[in-house]
This record gives C-alpha cells, sequence and structure tokens, in this order.
C-alpha cells in the first residue's frame, strides 16, 4: 500500500463543506494560525511530521477552475505509526478541534465515539499511488530529539580541549542531559 | 496566493490538483503505481523534498442523503502534495530538474501541461493549479531535509559512542572523542 513508507503513514482525506462552513473554517483556521495554542496542541500528537488543511472552493484547470455543488475541505498528514492510533490520538486529544474543522463537512459524525469517525475517515480517504519520505527510518520524536542531542553535542565539543578528567565530567553531564533523546 | 499560508517556519506545503485529460486516467494511475519506492522514488532527486505523494482523484466522495447534492468532477484530477524547504521558486525548479523525464510521464497526463522542457512554462503551470493552505503545521520547521538527515546520523553516533565509551578512562575517553567528533 502506497500509504505507507517506512515507518511514516500518509493521509489524504476530501470532504463535501456545508453551507456556511466555509465561514467557520475561515474563522477557526484563522484562529488556528494566530492563536499559538492550537498548534501546540498539534505538538503534543508527537507523532506528526507535517499536516495541512486546505479549502478547494475550485478544482482547478485550464478555464477558471471547476466549481462543484460544495466547496471541499482537504486534508494532508503525515505521521509515523500506525492508521488506526493517528485516528485514536486526534480525537481523543484534539477532539474539540477536529468538531470545529470537520463540523462542517456533511457526514462527519462526531470524533467520539472513535469508530464511525474512522468509518467516515475512512470512507473519505485517497490512498496515496506514490508516496515518498527522505527519512523513512525517523519518527517525528526522533527527529526532535535529534536536534537536542547534535546542539548539546556541539556545546561539548568546546570542552573537548580541558583536562581529561574535566573533559570526563562534562561528558558526563552531557550524558545525562540527552539520555533521554538517545 | 498567500504563501504565508503554505509556510511552518521555513517548511512549506504545496498543494497542486491538475485536471486529468479524458481516458488517461488508468495510464496515469498506472504509470505512479510502478514508479520505484523508497531511495530509488524519482522525488528522492528533488532536493528539499521531506515528505510527498501523488494521488490520483477519480471523482469526490458522495456522503449519502446527508449531503443535499451529489458533485462529480468533470474531470478526475492529480493531486500532488509536498512538505519541502522554501522558498517554492527554488522548489519548483528542483522538482522540474529532479524529476527529469518522469515529470512529463507523469503531468504528461494532465490538461494543459506544458512539459518540462521550459522552466518557467513548467512554474508557472505548478502555480496555476495550486491550492492555498488554511492551515499548515510542521513539528520541525525549522530544519531542512540535510539538517534532520545530518542530526539523526550524529545522534545514531553519540548512541554507538556512549555505548563503546562507557569503560574507557579519562584521558582514552577523550581521545576517543575527539577522534570520532572532533573539538
Amino acid at each position: 500500500m502506497a500509504n505507507i513508507e517506512g515507518r511514516a503513514t500518509a493521509i489524504t482525506v476530501i470532504t463535501p463543506i456545508k453551507r456556511g462552513g466555509p465561514v467557520v473554517l475561515w474563522l477557526v483556521f484563522w484562529a488556528g494560525r494566530n492563536i499559538k495554542q492550537t498548534l501546540e496542541k498539534l505538538e503534543k500528537l508527537s507523532f506528526i511530521h507535517f499536516a495541512r488543511w486546505a479549502v478547494i472552493k475550485r478544482f482547478p484547470d485550464e478555464h477558471g477552475g471547476e466549481r462543484l455543488n460544495h466547496p471541499y475541505l482537504l486534508f494532508e498528514s503525515n505521521f509515523n505509526g500506525a492508521w488506526e492510533q493517528y485516528i485514536d490520538a486526534f480525537s481523543e486529544v484534539v477532539a474539540f478541534r477536529m468538531r470545529a474543522i470537520w463540523g462542517t463537512s456533511f457526514g462527519f459524525p462526531g470524533p467520539l465515539p472513535v469508530e464511525p469517525f474512522k468509518a467516515y475517515i475512512r470512507h473519505n480517504e485517497f490512498v496515496a499511488n506514490h508516496y515518498f519520505s527522505a527519512y523513512p527510518g525517523a519518527t517525528t520524536t526522533e527527529i526532535v530529539s535529534a536536534a537536542r542531542v547534535e546542539a548539546a553535542l556541539e556545546e561539548l565539543r568546546g570542552s573537548a580541549g580541558l583536562g581529561a578528567d574535566a573533559f570526563r565530567a562534562a561528558y558526563v553531564a552531557f550524558l545525562t542531559k540527552v539520555q533521554g533523546d538517545l | 496566493m498567500n504563501e504565508s499560508r503554505n509556510t511552518c517556519g521555513q517548511a512549506c506545503a504545496l498543494t497542486v490538483l491538475a485536471p486529468i485529460r479524458e481516458g488517461r486516467e488508468s495510464a496515469l494511475t498506472h504509470r505512479l503505481n510502478t514508479l520505484q519506492p523508497g531511495p530509488a522514488s524519482p522525488l528522492a532527486n528533488v532536493t528539499g523534498t521531506h515528505f510527498a505523494r501523488w494521488v490520483v482523484i477519480g471523482d469526490v466522495v458522495y456522503e449519502g442523503t446527508s449531503q443535499r447534492r451529489p458533485d462529480h468532477l468533470k474531470a478526475g484530477r492529480l493531486l500532488f502534495t509536498s512538505n519541502f524547504d522554501g522558498p517554492l521558486g527554488q522548489y519548483l525548479e528542483e522538482l522540474r530538474a529532479g524529476l527529469g523525464a518522469v515529470a512529463d510521464e507523469v503531468w504528461g497526463h494532465c490538461a494543459g501541461y506544458p512539459g518540462s522542457a521550459d522552466a518557467g512554462a513548467f512554474a508557472a503551470y505548478m502555480r496555476s493549479h495550486q491550492i492555498e493552505s488554511s492551515l499548515f503545521f510542521a513539528s520541525y520547521g525549522g530544519r531542512r531535509v540535510a539538517e534532520v538527515e545530518r542530526s539523526l546520523a550524529t545522534r545514531r553516533q553519540v548512541i554507538d559512542f556512549a555505548v563503546r565509551s562507557q569503560r574507557m578512562a579519562p584521558t582514552e575517553l577523550q581521545a576517543a572523542f575527539r577522534e570520532t567528533f572532533g573539538g
């Protein structure tokens, strides 16, 4: 299945938006862009590499775009781990936001209980024909940890010219600092 | 197009929906399904790509009676999404040059596609079929692909070093550290 590349999974969901939905979405996404807590909440879902929502008012073509009876909401996500766990976490951790976003789409059953929500996502999901990751073996947590390890190592390099015992102490302090990231 | 909406840190989102020419959907699907996966993917040659995908959208999904009116696309669409190192202009050129012949083998099935020989026309086509993100999230939007790869390698090196240096005396430890990490 092309939705999986190494440890990364792709989700692509497209849903029709109800009348009045675009105004609500405009507000919800404005808040998402401008109120820090929204993105921080997503950061707590520590297995999302990248995700986006986009409102499709017209499907682009050579004649100014094809307009359907409804605008459509596209959701694209790249995460590590299993599809089931991802949807579970989404529906639990960001239930309020899920309701605010997909509540504007036809057929959305609400984020909880999770089984109807999963069925809804499956029904509206498109499987990728080709999916690529530059680092398929790495989880989001490993990438964020690796950045911290690298920064701490850079500091330790500055201690490499100390006496051997002082260096050893600096090295032990380094290991203590980054042990959670290894 | 408000490019700031497609941006999170230095990371950028590209969403392109191109109309598939009549009768070409199965040939396009076949071409995409037979692209090599993993490091042999043509997208591996497109510098700055963190994650990217092609998805054939034959038609939109009908939600049943809760939806007031059903919708049908006149033409299926080829969705291309990428999460990449900005800026967009540079990336579109990386995409054209990096994909080489594959760009035409794929988007050649789409209406109005000008081919990849003309860099300006290729970029203009992508931009004119682009959809603006409403909200784009990147967990590590400050880090470019090369930086991510480098720090992952460093982390592995630190883990290996921590294991093999467990019983080293201070002098030996320092020498081994300098040999491995410099400084």
